[in-house]
């Protein structure tokens, strides 16, 4: 943690200096004091309260959306074997296709702006999610099903006091790789067609060339990925400790 | 109970695939939906007779292609080395592990506007979309696979007099193998998905510039064709190393 | 030397009255499909069996002969590809309050606690009336682990692995016990201990047991009846009614009839006595 915040005061230090000194234009990589200024800026104006709330509803409803029907999907998947081999093909394919691709025809059904983004959002965690439930389910111990079938545990038994807490470290694990993938298609569909949001406000100063705030939104982006995938981290160490022994 | 072969499971996914492009032929035709919006298979596969004899798509193939293989062949000569010497050296790691881990949860993409105000709109900055969303990945697991090296078969191999070189090459190589494929396979998808859609932003030739301007044409076929082209493509390079990794873990078992 | 070893034939006992036992085994086949080919592997064939209610039985037999498929039959937990088990005269279909499992895995749930894995047969079977934490505290206690009730099972060695899934078995009580080598990481001390406090636990309840271990001396001191199998297919060979006075002491185990017990069982083990379980054999 500390070592983190040196590391990354030094390369605010250096990259501040280097342009300081005349080494490098400012023009293409700004500096960080500008970019904290900007960021102020944008601050006080409302500009950045408004782009990370048009953001942050994005993601909320694509990735609250894909965590339902993701672990649904899942779930179902895992429990019945049919499921699996029907969603098999199209999950597979789904998860390893560049799923931004299909931008333009979600355009054509949604329509330019934010219908599209959150549609972009869910798909690109949805699968991650799905996957992830999936192969919780399906690498439960069978001895532990075996040994609650023993003392004549119900199928509700079953799913509720074996197959559930047994696949939860998984499930978490790909809410957190879903978090990931749902912020670039918040960010990347917002860069290809929004009014608001951190992308958009990223491809509206990149067309202006305005490098600093450019970066400034960039920066904002990191933010909230490293919080979030802290945050779930976080969650996922609290249920994880029953499963990593200590060696 | 019938026993489920993995025949039975190939029947299935393949009559789920065939049902699901039934409809997809059948639902415009019958008036269900406007084809306009969802095309067809049929569309599709007319206009893939017309697109792939062009000169046009032999070009856009190309550009796309060297793109990924240029962007992504930097990926993993810088990440596996650096990804190694993290993993081998702890100062090293402490230092460069935040700032790392910091990109690596961020959206690689958003950086997209930056490389092409620093790169233009050519090749270059597809190049360095791909590079970044590949070497990321190559190097987290190049770096995890290091450390996850048992400490013991360091502790053998020196048992005998390794060097520390030889280590490095006879032991931690090997035995981090799989963390480094394992890299490779999620830094392929998002090379791919880093050349796609840098294309798709802003770009003069390539297979995302095309998607792009069909959709604004609204040639759902056209478009439909390169998606799933793009689709196929990085379906079967994620496959391929799939199948390398659980190769080489059986081989280590 | 007298004949007082006795080599039942299995299929003459068969014949009488099935109410009598508490445990029959009639023709059991079990056979697994094989992984990645065609056809069955046969883990257990036509086996036959009759455990009088309250005996103590112990399974012996090479590594791989179906000694945890039959028990697993018995529990319900695997459906034979042949025959049947009865349990009190009725034909098993599936798990059963009656029965329970001691499983040579442990199979122990890895997000659950000592305590609340004990408590965890009790939740499942539908226990009430009765603090099941406290009752599971005092089971816990029984097995040794006094102190541990709060750590996971990846904190446990393997032989408090071990102790906690014979607890779990034990807390809900069973009439019939079901123990696949449940000493098997034991060390050899603890392992005496813990024979001794089963033995105490079944001549107190009356339980019927059914226990499989691979250690032949254990096999003959704990047992009324020690069933021993063999491989390729899995088959019983012989059952041996083993009558030696109770309470059993470490002094038994120096007597000429134990070791003579011994000496048979290790013979039928390597193959040397050539037998099937229809032929009576005495010596
Ligand atoms: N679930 C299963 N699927 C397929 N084959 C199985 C399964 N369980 C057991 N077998 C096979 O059945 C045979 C008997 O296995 P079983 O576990 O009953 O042996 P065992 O006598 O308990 O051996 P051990 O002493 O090593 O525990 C073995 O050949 C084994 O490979
Ligand atoms: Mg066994």
């Amino acid at each position: 943690m500390l070592l983190g915040i040196v590391s990354f005061a030094a390369i605010l230090l250096v990259w501040e200096s280097v342009v300081r000194l005349g080494w490098a234009n400012p023009f293409f990589i700004s500096q960080p004091s500008a970019i904290a200024d900007s960021l102020s800026r944008a601050a006080r104006s409302g500009e950045l309260w408004n782009n990370l709330e048009v953001s942050l509803r994005e993601f909320a409803i694509g990735y609250g959306a894909s965590v339902v029907v993701g672990i649904l999907a899942g779930a179902l998947a895992g429990r019945f074997r049919i499921v699996e081999y029907v969603v098999d093909p199209f999950l597979w394919f789904l998860y390893s296709a560049p799923l931004i691709a299909f931008y333009p025809i979600f355009v054509l059904w949604f329509g330019l702006g934010v219908p599209t983004v959150i549609a972009i959002t869910f798909l690109l965690s949805v699968t991650q999610i799905a996957a992830n439930t999936l192969r919780g389910i399906q690498s439960v111990n069978p001895g532990l099903l075996r040994a609650a079938r023993s003392f004549g545990a119900s199928e509700r038994d079953l799913l509720w006091k074996v197959v559930l807490p047994a696949s939860v470290p998984m499930v978490i694990a790909g809410l957190r790789l879903g978090i990931g993938r749902a912020l670039m298609g918040v960010v990347v569909g917002e860069l290809f067609g929004a009014t608001a949001g951190l992308g958009f406000s990223i491809a509206y100063y990149g067309a202006l060339l305005k490098t600093t705030d450019m970066i400034a939104s960039v920066v904002v982006i990191v933010v909230l990925g490293v919080l979030c995938t802290q945050a779930l981290s976080a969650v996922e160490a609290r249920f994880d400790s029953w499963r990593t022994g200590p060696g | 109970m019938p026993i489920p072969s993995s025949k039975y499971r190939v029947l299935v996914s393949t009559i789920a695939v065939l049902v699901f492009l039934g409809i997809w032929e059948i639902a415009p035709r019958a008036g269900m939906v406007d084809p306009t919006f969802t095309s067809q298979p049929s569309r599709v596969f007319a206009a893939s007779l017309v697109i792939v004899p062009s000169g046009d798509f032999l070009h856009d193939v190309s550009v796309s292609l060297s793109e990924f293989a240029i962007g992504f062949a930097l990926a993993v000569g810088f990440g596996v080395p650096l990804g190694l010497l993290l993993g081998r050296f702890p100062v090293l790691r402490y230092l460069l592990d935040p700032p790392i881990m910091a990109i690596y949860a961020t959206p690689h993409l958003a950086l997209l506007p930056i490389f092409i105000v620093w790169l233009g709109i050519g090749m270059q900055s597809k190049i360095a979309v791909a590079f970044v969303g590949g070497v990321i990945p190559i190097l987290v697991n190049s770096m995890a696979g290091v450390r996850g090296v048992e400490r013991s078969w360091v502790t053998a191999a020196r048992s005998f007099c390794a060097r520390e070189w030889d280590v490095f090459v006879k032991v931690i190589l090997p035995a981090s193998l799989p963390g480094v494929v394992m890299g490779i396979r999620l830094g392929v998808s998002r090379a791919v998905l880093g050349v796609v859609v840098a294309e798709m932003y802003q770009s003069q030739a390539g297979v995302g510039n095309k998607i792009m301007l069909y959709g604004s044409e609204f040639r759902t076929d056209y478009l439909l064709f390169n998606v799933l082209l793009v689709s196929v493509f990085g379906f079967t390079a994620t496959w391929a190393v799939r199948a390398l990794e659980e190769k080489l873990w059986t081989a280590g078992k | 030397m007298e004949t007082r070893i006795v080599l039942e034939p299995a299929m003459l006992q068969n014949q009488g009255s099935a109410a009598a036992s508490h445990i029959r085994v009639e023709g059991l086949t079990v056979a697994y499909q094989k992984p990645k080919a065609a056809g069955t592997l046969i883990a257990v064939s036509s086996a036959n069996l009759d455990i009088a209610r309250g005996t103590f039985v112990t399974i012996v037999g090479p590594s791989g002969c179906g000694k945890s498929s039959l028990l697993l039959a018995i529990a319900g937990l695997v459906q034979p590809a042949g025959g049947r088990v009865l349990v009190n005269g009725q034909p098993v279909s599936g798990p059963g309050r009656d029965r329970a499992v001691v499983f040579q895995d442990f199979a122990l749930m890895p997000w659950r606690t000592v305590l609340d894995n004990v408590r965890f047969g009790l939740e499942l079977q539908r226990w009430s009336g009765e603090d099941l934490t406290a009752r599971a505290r005092r089971y816990v206690e029984l097995v040794g682990l006094k102190g541990f009730e709060h750590y996971h099972p990846h904190q446990l060695s393997g032989g408090m692995q071990q102790r906690v899934g014979i607890a779990r078995a034990l807390a809900v009580d069973p009439e019939i016990l079901l123990l696949d080598e449940p000493f098997g990481s034991l060390d050899a001390q603890t392992r005496d201990e813990m024979g001794s406090e089963l033995l105490a636990i079944w001549e107190q309840n009356k339980k019927t047991a059914l226990f499989v271990t691979h250690g032949i001396d254990e096999a003959i001191f704990l047992a009324d009846q020690i069933v021993v199998m063999a491989r390729n297919p899995g088959r019983i060979s012989e059952i041996i009614t083993v009558d030696l006075p109770r309470p059993r002491t470490i002094e038994t185990m120096d007597s000429e009839l134990f070791i003579e017990y011994r000496r048979h069982i290790r013979a039928c083990l390597m193959g040397k006595v050539e037998q099937s379980c229809t032929q009576e054999r005495r010596f």
